[in-house]
């Protein structure tokens, strides 16, 4: 609780709650609109094939169906953030079982399901890449035969079926191994896992007699699928708006476009609103789920546990497309660094097509895969070293003014107190204390992604207060905290504030609810749109109160000075009869973070910016006999910065540890000859409330430079550390080291029973 | 297929419809009655987001044929605010009385994120404590085993629905 704020700090209710809690919110997958068709996707049954044969008439004669549309019927472009690689349809060839091959429109679900049922396709099998390994192969045949002819990115280092290699070098390893008294190997796998988000992906769109479209969907990035769907529909972006009416979860799985297109060209096509929305099946089979990756990691260290160089290669099965396969490739070196002291680097990030759904971003992508290798192998070489984990991680953490990786010098690192306070509060160093009981610690350090915020900011003439952003509210309560920010500093109450968010026409941009940017981003933006209201403001009611604009304060709804006060709202009606009204435009970029460009190499994301630091700490017992894992009490200590209201903060690690549980012990998209074996929410094991203990979050704030009051991002680090603190608990439990996830209860057994480690 | 004049009874309402009889609750909810605060996903009685009660007891309503809940009593969560005259229409803003107390302690312990699984969540919450007014912490995680909810970690939630039986145990308001 912050001491000298009024509503920054405070732990107030989120302003859109009521609606969340009565069904009065409306969600894209509620959204309607008159005459509303409905749209089905017709999917590919083969992992790797030649289309010989695509027949549709069929199906474009059954009743009730008003649109149906292949490749035949689209512009031929390729799309996709790094590498444009991806076609709305299979024209010729398909790359995984999932893939979009047509679309039809129906006036009801049911007989678009039946037009699907209708459409015939003949495939010619080609030999699939189904796997990390056959992908890499010498020879290994191509996922793309073409990929040279594709746009990318050009710093991207690609070749064959590697769409990225993303490459971090410090110093030099061959000496970092020659000073080590002891080096060590290993290597992890990691599976595919989906967000998990409870609403599918939906959108609405439809067509207006001037040639503009509207599509109404639950897209994190409503800016970046109005500019995807201006490349498809081949028209000019101000002919596309995009509206977010409301998101039910997306954790990156909603940035990039996924039904939007269908909707839209169904649309065009039957001269229809058209509505597209996925089901659990195309979610697990074709959506964009986290890589699963293979992690070879090699670190030297002294005998007293100083490490002197780090040799990492991570593999990420990103499947048929690029996706954000060469990003996250990226972004994982950061992470193979880890937050550690280590004079030798050679990181490498592999992005490595697949003939499987192509894969995107997860909340803190890449962040779970290589941290657990990074943290496995830190207690994997304590042990050997006879040191105390903690011990360990103390000697070789980054504090404040040493430099990352890539030479971004760090400043407001909380590492250490975090590390502490979380051993502490798991009761540090009695490690194991009893049988089949055993504690795991994990640190790890993460980004504040930057880009754009604007915010128009609006006095209406009662005083309260619109906030227009076109970030979109995800469900963590950024925007929620963004007007408190804003209420802070134009001295109302957060209950002043309404928001209007999300919208390509009426709102200013925003880079989007990703990389736990919303509440630092848009807050900042609301601080700058505040000092502008401010100046005109205290401008305004200088002369009526006779005082010098320096004598003048905004405070309790009001411009107060020496001799009097007059309020917002008589301020905000007088300028709506001779001002145009009480408006200013607050924008924000994040300033660069300077590194060493000579240390990386077909690196998108060479700098961790504002970046967080945290610990997380479980104690945990194993049952030998079942494999079956309790976990007794689970401890966060993140850094935060500055903690805008800490309730959704608590919120953020609650959530971000109970999912990364879930990609722990148990989740796991299961492929097997290019088909996935358990497309259901039966199967796809995700955590309930019988598997999520308590969990204990202490937020530690040592305020960054930029952020709002000092505020760093914190959607995303708490997803990251799950992994190698329960894998540590485990294999401090049972004495057996298991460096595959999920770590399933058979994985345990085995394990136990002196099978497969 | 033939359709069938139902009528079902809504939050104490009685609303008519013509549906095919394999037509599900949740569909006829959302689709034909405008009620899409009871959720959508899975369709297969896996996540728990369309739970509503039907006679008091939680049901998966993607998984109920609309024609089998005639002649019972269904609370979807827009009914399960307590009934007042002059109750706010939709959409506009409900004064902090007109919420049910378990709707109440979701807001004031933050155990809303995204919320797409709350009307679920809450309806589950209800169901149990109706039959169940001073639960334990594991009666109330058992309880709401069958709701998915992937923001919270569940511990505002378990928070929230205990708060909320205390409060209504101690008979301050009427369920």
């Amino acid at each position: 609780m912050s001491v000298g704020t009024r509503v920054v700090g405070h732990s107030l209710p989120r302003i859109d709650a009521p609606g969340k809690v009565t069904g009065r919110a409306v969600y894209a997958a509620d959204f309607a609109l008159p005459g509303m068709l409905y749209g089905k996707v017709f999917r590919s049954t083969e992992p790797h094939a030649r289309l010989v044969r695509l027949d549709t008439t069929h199906a474009a004669g059954m009743a009730g169906v008003r649109a149906v549309i292949s490749a035949a019927d689209v512009p031929d472009i390729r799309y996709g953030a790094a590498v444009r690689d991806e076609p709305v349809f299979a024209s010729d060839i398909v790359r995984y079982v999932g893939q979009p091959v047509a679309a039809v429109a129906a006036v009801t679900l049911e007989a678009a399901e039946a037009a699907l049922a209708a459409i015939e396709a003949v495939y010619e099998p080609l030999p699939p890449v189904l796997d990390l390994a056959a992908a890499l192969a010498p020879g290994a045949p191509l996922v793309h035969e073409a990929w040279q002819s594709y746009t990318a990115i050009p710093i991207l280092q690609r070749d064959g079926n590697v769409c990225n290699r993303a490459r971090i070098m410090v110093g030099d390893v061959e000496r970092g191994w020659a000073e080590a008294d002891r080096v060590f190997e290993h290597r992890f796998t990691t599976a595919m896992v989906h967000q998990g988000y409870t609403e599918p992906r939906a959108a609405v769109a439809a067509w207006d007699s001037s040639g503009q479209v509207t599509v109404w969907s639950n897209t994190q990035l409503p800016f970046d699928v109005q500019a995807a769907l201006a490349d498809i529909l081949a028209i000019t972006s101000s002919k596309i708006r995009v509206i977010v009416p409301g998101i039910g979860g997306g954790f990156g799985g909603k940035l990039r476009i996924g039904v939007e297109h269908f909707a839209a060209l169904l649309a065009r096509k039957s001269g229809r609103p058209v509505k597209v929305m996925t089901t659990s099946e195309e979610e697990l089979t074709a959506a964009y789920p986290r890589q699963g990756t293979v992690i070879e990691l090699k670190t030297g260290v002294t005998r007293d546990g100083r490490l002197t160089a780090r040799q990492g290669r991570i593999y990420f099965d990103t499947g048929a497309f690029a996706g954000s396969g060469p990003g996250v490739a990226s972004v994982a070196t950061l992470v193979l660094a880890g937050p550690y002291r280590t004079p030798n680097l050679h990181l490498e990030g592999y992005a490595v097509y697949t003939n499987k759904t192509n894969c995107g971003s997860y909340r803190a992508p890449s962040g779970p895969q290589a941290n657990f290798a990074v943290e496995s192998q830190m207690d994997i070489i304590a042990d050997a070293l006879g040191i105390d984990p903690l011990e360990l991680r103390l000697r070789n953490i980054v504090h404040e003014g040493d430099e990352g990786p890539t030479g971004q010098v760090l400043s407001a690192v909380g590492l250490e107190e975090c590390l502490r306070r979380a051993a502490d509060a798991i009761g540090w160093p009695d490690r194991r204390p009893g049988p089949g009981r055993g504690k795991g610690l994990a640190i790890g350090w993460w980004t504040t992604t930057g880009g754009s915020s604007g915010v128009y900011v609006k006095i209406n003439p009662d005083g309260t207060v619109a906030l227009n952003t076109g970030a979109v509210e995800i469900g963590t309560a950024a925007l929620t905290g963004a007007a408190q920010v804003l209420a802070e500093a134009l001295g109302v109450d957060l209950a002043d504030i309404t928001v209007v968010s999300a919208d390509t026409f009426s709102t200013p941009f925003d880079f989007g609810a990703q990389g736990s940017r919303t509440a630092f981003a848009v807050g900042n933006a609301c601080r700058a749109a505040a000092a502008e209201l401010s100046r005109k403001l205290l401008a305004q009611a200088a002369a009526q109160l006779g005082s010098p604009e320096e004598a003048l304060t905004l405070r309790d709804k009001h411009v107060v000075g020496p001799s009097g006060r007059i309020s917002l709202a008589d301020l905000a009606r007088q300028s709506q009869q001779a001002g145009g009204g009480m408006i200013a435009h607050g924008t924000f970029i994040a300033p660069g973070t300077a590194y060493d460009t000579k240390r990386v190499e077909g690196h998108v994301y060479p700098a961790f910016h504002s970046p967080s630091f945290h610990a997380h700490a479980v104690d945990l017992s194993v049952d030998e006999e079942t494999g079956e894992v309790t976990i007794h009490k689970y401890v966060v200590a993140q850094d935060v910065g500055f903690a805008l209201n800490p309730t959704y903060i608590e919120g953020q690690i609650e959530g971000g540890v109970a999912q990364g549980l879930g990609q722990t012990l148990s989740e796991e998209i299961v492929y097997r000859d290019g088909r996935v074996l358990n497309a259901n929410l039966t199967d796809y094991k995700m955590p309930t409330t019988l598997d999520v203990p308590r969990i204990e979050s202490i937020l530690v704030e040592h305020p960054g430079q930029v952020g709002p009051f000092g505020a760093k991002g914190v959607g995303e680090p708490p997803n990251v550390e799950p992994p190698a603190a329960v894998a540590n608990a485990i294999a401090a439990a049972l004495g057996v080291r298991i460096t595959s996830l999920p770590i399933t209860a058979e994985k345990i057994v085995q394990a136990t029973q002196g099978g497969a480690r | 297929m033939a359709k069938l004049a139902i009528t079902l009874e809504i939050n104490r309402e009685s609303h008519e419809a013509l549906v095919e009889a394999d037509r599900t609750l949740l569909d006829v909810l959302r689709s034909d009655l405008g009620l899409t605060g009871t959720k959508t996903n899975c369709l297969d009685a896996e996540c728990g987001v369309c739970t509503v009660l039907v006679d008091g007891l939680a049901v998966n309503s993607c998984l109920y044929l609309a024609v089998a809940a005639q002649g019972r009593a269904i609370t979807t969560i827009e009914g399960l605010a307590p009934a007042r005259e002059g109750l706010a229409p939709a959409g506009a803003g409900l004064a902090a009385d007109a919420l049910h107390p378990l709707q109440q302690a979701f807001i004031d312990h933050g155990a809303v994120q995204c919320g797409y699984c709350i009307p679920g969540m809450i309806l589950s919450a209800k169901a149990y404590l109706d039959e169940h007014p001073r639960p334990t912490e594991a009666q109330v995680r058992e309880a709401l085993a069958g709701n998915l909810c992937r923001c919270t970690g569940y511990q505002k939630i378990v928070d929230a629905v205990l708060a909320a039986a205390d409060r209504m145990a101690a008979g301050t308001v009427a369920s």
